[in-house]
Order: structure tokens, then C-alpha cells, then sequence
């Protein structure tokens, strides 16, 4: 399990630039998914690689599925080298997204993003669009499951939109 | 993004999964199995609800497989 508020906090105090995507930012536009981690899609400029060692820095973050034993070491030069990052930390599973399948890099993830409010900080979320477009990439059952009710989701609040 | 929707279009919303135009959205959603009812339970929260909502249910789901690895352990395996 994850602990959401100490991440999403620890990265706004940063100022990271970074935007939920997946199963989160499902629940956040209304849906009743579970899942087991967070998932972020971060601005890879060396600035931003420095804010988000140093949020995530004190929650220890190791790489998921290796050896504990393996070395590792949690700095820019570390993000610099990848671009997608599954870690175990101190409060749980983050997944770091360099880029979306379906959307594309950071910047056209923001594009595709709102903003919510959660835990006292503006937040940037991917629309339900851009979920749409993520999880018809993704493809696997998973991802396909969850399509109907996100489109139903997009159909009831696009026909019901006051603005 | 809207911090609550307003009763008025939450009505409109609950109309739309009550009487779903046949061919839209909704409908295959319904078709395929989705209960739109549980949705528009979330769509009356905030967004910090809901989220709240799930970080619970992950507390839950945890507690569970706690309890039933518990279970085995006592059980020698054992279901």
C-alpha cells in the first residue's frame, strides 16, 4: 500500500513538476478502482530530477523487484539514466513515468491535465481524456476493463456540462 | 477541477444512468456490467474524498491479506 499524503505533499513542498496518472487519478475523477500504487508522470529537466530526489530522499527509495542487496543509489544522475523508475519506499509503491503510452512526454501529459485539490495543494491530474487514451494504449485486460465506466464517466459529464 | 457538482447536474447524472440513451456510453457501461449507481455515489465527494475513499480501501485490502497470510501461517497453508 501507498500513502498518498506524504508523497503528494513532499513533492508540491519540492515544487516538483509532476502529474498523477493511473489508478489515483481514476479514483479522483469518481470511480470506484483499487490499486496498490501511485503513479506519476514527471518533467525530466535537471531541475526537476533534483526537486524529486530530494522529495522522495527521506521515504528511502529502492528500485521494486531487485535484490535489497543490489546497490542503488537514489540522485539525479540515477533518474538521468532511465526513464521509467517502479520503486519501493518508506510509504509504499511509486511508479515515475518519464512519458504516457497513448498521451506522450511530459509536456503533453500536462497538457491532457486538471487541477485538483488534495491534502491542501493544487495537484495536476490527467484528465479522464487522457486516461482514456493511456489505458486504450496500454491495452492489456487491466487497462481494458476499466475503459466503460471511464467513458461513460466522460459521456455523463460532457452532456451534463454547465460552463 | 470542479470541487463538487452541483445538485442540479448530480440529478441530471442520475437521470443519464436511469434512463441511458440506448447506443451511448452509459448504456454499454450498464450493458457490460458497470453499477453507474456506485459511480455517482463518488461523484457526490470532492475529489479529496475520494481519494480518501480509496487510500481506505487500500487500508482495508491490506488488513485483509494480512489476516488471511495470518490464517495460512496458523493453518499450515491451509485456506
Amino acid at each position: 500500500m501507498v500513502e498518498f499524503e506524504p508523497a503528494i505533499k513532499s513533492l508540491t513542498a519540492k515544487e516538483v513538476d509532476f502529474v498523477i496518472i493511473g489508478g489515483v487519478a481514476i479514483s479522483v475523477h469518481s470511480t470506484g478502482y483499487v490499486t496498490r500504487d501511485l503513479d506519476f508522470c514527471y518533467l525530466r529537466t535537471t531541475e526537476n530530477l533534483k526537486r524529486i530526489v530530494s522529495a522522495f530522499a527521506h521515504f528511502n527509495p529502492r528500485l521494486r523487484g531487485f535484490p535489497e542487496d543490489l546497490p542503488f543509489i537514489w540522485d539525479e544522475r540515477t533518474l538521468q539514466s532511465g526513464t521509467n523508475f517502479t520503486l519501493k519506499t518508506t510509504i509504499g509503491d511509486i511508479d515515475l513515468l518519464g512519458e504516457v503510452a497513448g498521451v506522450g512526454d511530459y509536456q503533453a501529459v500536462k497538457k491532457e491535465s486538471i487541477i485538483a485539490r488534495l491534502y491542501d495543494c493544487d495537484v495536476r491530474v490527467l484528465t479522464l481524456e487522457g486516461l482514456i487514451k493511456a489505458k486504450r494504449a496500454a491495452g492489456r485486460t487491466k487497462d481494458l476493463l476499466v475503459l466503460p465506466e471511464l467513458e461513460a464517466l466522460r459521456e455523463m459529464l460532457s452532456e451534463t456540462d454547465e460552463e | 477541477m470542479t470541487e463538487k457538482l452541483s445538485e442540479e447536474r448530480l440529478e441530471k447524472i442520475r437521470q443519464l444512468i436511469m434512463n441511458p440513451r440506448p447506443g451511448s456510453k452509459v448504456a454499454a457501461a450498464k450493458e457490460f456490467g458497470i453499477d453507474l449507481t456506485l459511480t455517482f455515489g463518488q461523484l457526490r465527494k470532492t475529489p479529496q474524498q475520494r481519494l480518501d475513499d480509496l487510500q481506505s480501501a487500500m487500508r482495508g485490502l491490506e488488513e485483509f491479506a494480512r489476516a488471511g497470510a495470518e490464517w495460512r501461517k496458523r493453518n499450515n497453508g491451509r485456506i
